[in-house]
């Protein structure tokens, strides 16, 4: 009787954990098109967007943030906060281990630090934002800042890719490019340089239940016409970075579901205060208010992207902590346009020089041109000049582009402080041409402002200030299109137009 | 012989030297690439320090004779972008570019010297109009308007070829060529095809007139012996000179085929490069394919004395 009940209970158990063993194992091969090769499948070294979204499958930090925007615990368990905000301890997750084997312990966390801020890193400073970080104990760390900084935290989410310190060591740093080793829910397997990345599924990835797919394969496609040819013939499962008009041609196509999110990057047209544009007319906030309204931004949009496309209403997004909702956009005035430089002392507008780059976002040529025709017709005569991107962006650095240039900026961590300390924050900033004092001001309280609540106080009262003073004329919030094959489940694209493939699984 | 080739081996590195001269000044006229290589919210002593760090803030003829030193023994330095050696990227797309070119220039051939000889042998006739027609097509063509075009036919209509990328089988250790080489090879060889019709046409109908032929012919000697013996040897020689260029040309890689069909050789790492401003992987491409260009000419001119022994070199 006793044998027959034990079988019984065997059965039952088998029966009651058989399918959740069959739930929890990964499946399948999912197969992505990267619009780049990735330079690298690391953080620090990752020169753009492919690369980290690779970079992050095999790799995990300390702390993560969430679909919702949250930071979450990650490798680290939970954390505390000094009173002055400058000082982080980390109490790290034990029993996590490296896909080589290796522990993950503080000795990690050190070590990513150490190399992530050395110079020759091109997130280097993503890194030197903490001034120290020390081991306390085996699972105990401090990070430390030079004063109270509220976006450490996120930082580390998105740049502090834990690595094995051991083996780190022994591969040296170009063996350990070539095989990475992290954390995360896929382990590296092969890399053919220009062809293909592999990753598979790490069977003992310290959260349970992912990843859902047992191979992840990336593959750069950089044409477009030929990322949208290959989703269709089925030789990839995810096609990112198309335009509305390819969008709108896969729509048709029984195979292939269509996604389309608003993107975190902001276009504008900056004007210089600091080297070209002093003593401009800009220099005046009623001749920049004008500017903003004599550019009808809702007709480029419709025009130029279809209607996808948000107006901007200054760098912060909806998405980023801190948004204003109850801020409009300028939107399209002559009158008031008029009005403005008439008050301003320029009834009869001016000229300027302008400059915008080619050839690096889409139909940016022809949305300065008609820039260029919409301040024509309130007396702003502009000589524009298209110029090639890499050169561009070379004088932009070094704040030698005409008073009136346009450009873009994304931001990848939730919060538009480093956007808009980058974009604004003068003669300290390399890809700055604006300084205004006020502006500092809040940008040094926001970056001291531990307090969440606070923070988002404070960037309402920038964004209003401007509002009144604007720095750009404000364009416009980019929606991107995917293209997914239909058996791809739970794929989850974020506006930094970052993905976590974790969660996903094809069927 | 021997002088020749000394002339042409001197001559070769003249060519050589004028083109690092002429790609690094020309890059160099792009501004420096430091404002690529550092984020967006680097600080101007952060970039400064970039700058000093890769030699950049050096004066340009000082950067110049850095670079030539490397060159000289085959060093270009490190890529930019990949921050490892551009040498040894260079060498590691290219067996995927060899194939492509190999297969480019053997479609070109099979097709190209096939059709001239039928052109050329039947002038005025169906062969004669559809190879002039294979010429002009072939030459005027955009191949890269091809390449989707047959990405759109023969990939997404047909699904007999993969869209993109390059997938090899290895037997005893060898990759060999699946059919993922075929469209591009196929959209790659267009050019190649066109040309070798034009000139194939073009030799057997000269040749045709020749009095040798015409005396062979009067000999009662068949077609098949006149046009084995006399035409096609004789046809061979400009034959050769196309064939050994254009594989020059082939090699160093098609940045619009390689792009397009996402084939990871030397034309892909190329459009990369210069996308990224990534000066030395830039240089080193330029060198690289000037130098196979360099050296499969001198192969041809020699080829040429071996195919016609009445080639004489000058000395």
């Amino acid at each position: 009787m006793t044998r027959r009940c034990c079988f019984i209970l065997l059965t039952l158990s088998l029966v009651a954990i058989t399918p959740l063993a069959a739930m929890a194992a990964p499946q399948g091969t999912l197969r992505v098109a990267t619009t780049t090769m990735p330079n690298a499948i690391d953080l620090p070294m990752g020169a753009e967007r492919n690369a980290h979204n690779v970079s992050w499958q095999i790799y995990n930090a300390l702390t993560w943030i969430n679909d919702e925007g949250k930071v979450v615990p990650a490798l680290a368990e939970s954390w505390t906060i000094s009173e002055n905000g400058a000082e982080y301890t980390f109490k790290l997750r034990k029993g996590v281990k490296f896909h080589n084997g290796e522990a993950f312990n503080a000795n990690s966390v050190v070590a990513t630090w150490e190399r992530g801020k050395q110079d020759k890193m091109q997130w280097k400073e993503k890194f030197a934002i903490a001034k120290y970080v020390q081991k306390v104990d085996e699972y105990t760390v401090k990070i430390g800042a030079e004063g109270p900084s509220p976006l450490l935290l996120r930082v580390i989410a998105e740049f502090w890719a834990m690595i094995p310190p051991r083996y780190y060591q022994q591969m040296g740093e170009n063996g350990f490019l070539n095989h990475p080793v992290g954390t995360g829910p896929f382990m590296f397997k092969e890399w053919k340089k220009g062809d293909r990345i592999i990753f598979e599924a790490n069977p003992d990835y310290w959260e349970d239940g992912y990843p859902k797919v047992k191979r992840l394969i990336f593959r750069p496609i950089p044409e477009s016409t030929t990322r949208m040819a290959a989703i269709q013939t089925g030789e990839v499962d995810i096609v990112t970075r198309l335009s509305s008009e390819e969008a709108e041609a896969l729509k048709a196509v029984p195979n292939v579901k269509m996604i389309n999110y608003p993107v975190d990057r902001v276009y504008y047209i900056a004007f210089n205060n600091l080297t070209s544009g002093k003593g401009q007319p800009t220099e005046s906030s009623l001749v920049r208010k004008a500017m903003n309204y004599a550019v009808d931004v809702q007709a480029i949009i419709d025009a130029l992207f279809d209607g996808y496309g948000r107006q901007a209403t200054g760098l912060i997004t909806p998405g980023d902590w801190g948004y204003d909702e109850e801020i409009e956009p300028f939107g399209y005035d002559l009158k008031k346009a008029g009005e403005l430089l008439n008050a301003a002392g320029y009834p009869d507008g001016f000229s300027m020089g302008f400059a915008c780059p080619s050839g690096a976002y889409t139909n940016f040529e022809q949305v300065c041109e008609a820039i260029q025709g919409y301040l024509g017709a309130v007396g702003i005569e502009t000589d524009l000049n298209l110029m090639e991107s890499g050169k561009y962006w070379d004088l932009e650095g070094k704040k030698q582009l005409p008073p009136l240039f346009g450009d873009s900026w994304s931001e990848a961590t939730g919060e538009a402080l480093p956007r808009l300390k980058g974009a604004l924050g003068g003669m300290d900033a390399s890809f700055s041409a604006w300084s205004d004092p006020q502006i500092h001001k809040l940008l040094d309280e926001i970056g001291r402002t531990v307090d969440d609540e606070a923070r988002a106080k404070l960037y309402v009262e920038l964004q209003r200030y401007m509002q009144e003073n604007p720095p750009f004329i404000y364009l416009y919030e980019p929606v991107t299109f995917e293209a997914v094959n239909p058996k791809v489940k739970d794929y989850r694209p974020r506006a930094a137009e970052n993905y976590y493939l974790k969660y996903t699984s094809i069927e | 012989m021997q002088r020749y080739i000394l002339s042409r081996l001197i001559q070769s590195l003249l060519i050589l030297l004028g083109v690092l001269l002429i790609v690094f000044f020309m890059l160099q006229l792009t501004g420096d690439p430091v404002s690529l290589m550092v984020s967006r919210n680097a600080s101007p002593e952060q970039v400064q320090r970039v700058r000093e760090e890769m030699g950049f803030n050096r004066p340009m003829m000082v950067q110049f004779a850095d670079f030539m030193t490397g060159a000289v023994v085959g060093d270009f330095g490190m890529s930019l972008r990949h921050r490892q050696p551009a040498m040894k990227l260079i060498l590691e797309r290219l067996p995927a570019t060899v194939e492509l070119a190999t297969v480019a220039l053997l479609m070109a051939m099979v097709i190209g010297i096939p059709l001239g000889l039928l052109g050329g042998s039947n002038p005025g006739g169906f062969w004669d109009t559809l190879c002039r027609l294979a010429g002009l097509i072939g030459q005027t063509i955009p191949n890269f308007w091809l390449a989707l075009i047959l990405i759109v036919f023969f990939s997404v209509g047909l699904g007999w070829f993969p869209t993109f990328g390059r997938e090899t089988c290895t037997v005893f250790g060898i990759h060999l060529p699946t059919r993922s080489v075929i469209l591009p090879a196929f959209a790659l060889c267009l050019f190649t095809t066109g040309q070798l019709v034009r000139f194939t046409r073009a030799a057997v109908l000269e040749i045709k007139n020749e009095d040798y032929v015409r005396t062979a012919y009067s000999k009662g000697i068949g077609d098949r012996q006149i046009y084995t013996r006399h035409i096609l040897r004789n046809a061979a020689i400009p034959l050769i000179s196309i064939i050994g260029v254009q594989f020059g040309y082939l090699l160093s890689g098609s940045i619009y085929i390689e792009t397009i069909f996402s084939w990871p050789g030397i034309g892909n790492l190329l459009a990369e490069a210069i996308g990224n401003r990534d000066f030395a992987l830039v240089q080193a491409i330029a060198f690289f394919a000037s130098l196979t260009v360099v050296i499969l000419n001198l192969l041809t001119d020699i080829a040429y004395g071996l195919a016609d022994p009445r080639i004489r070199y000058g000395d």
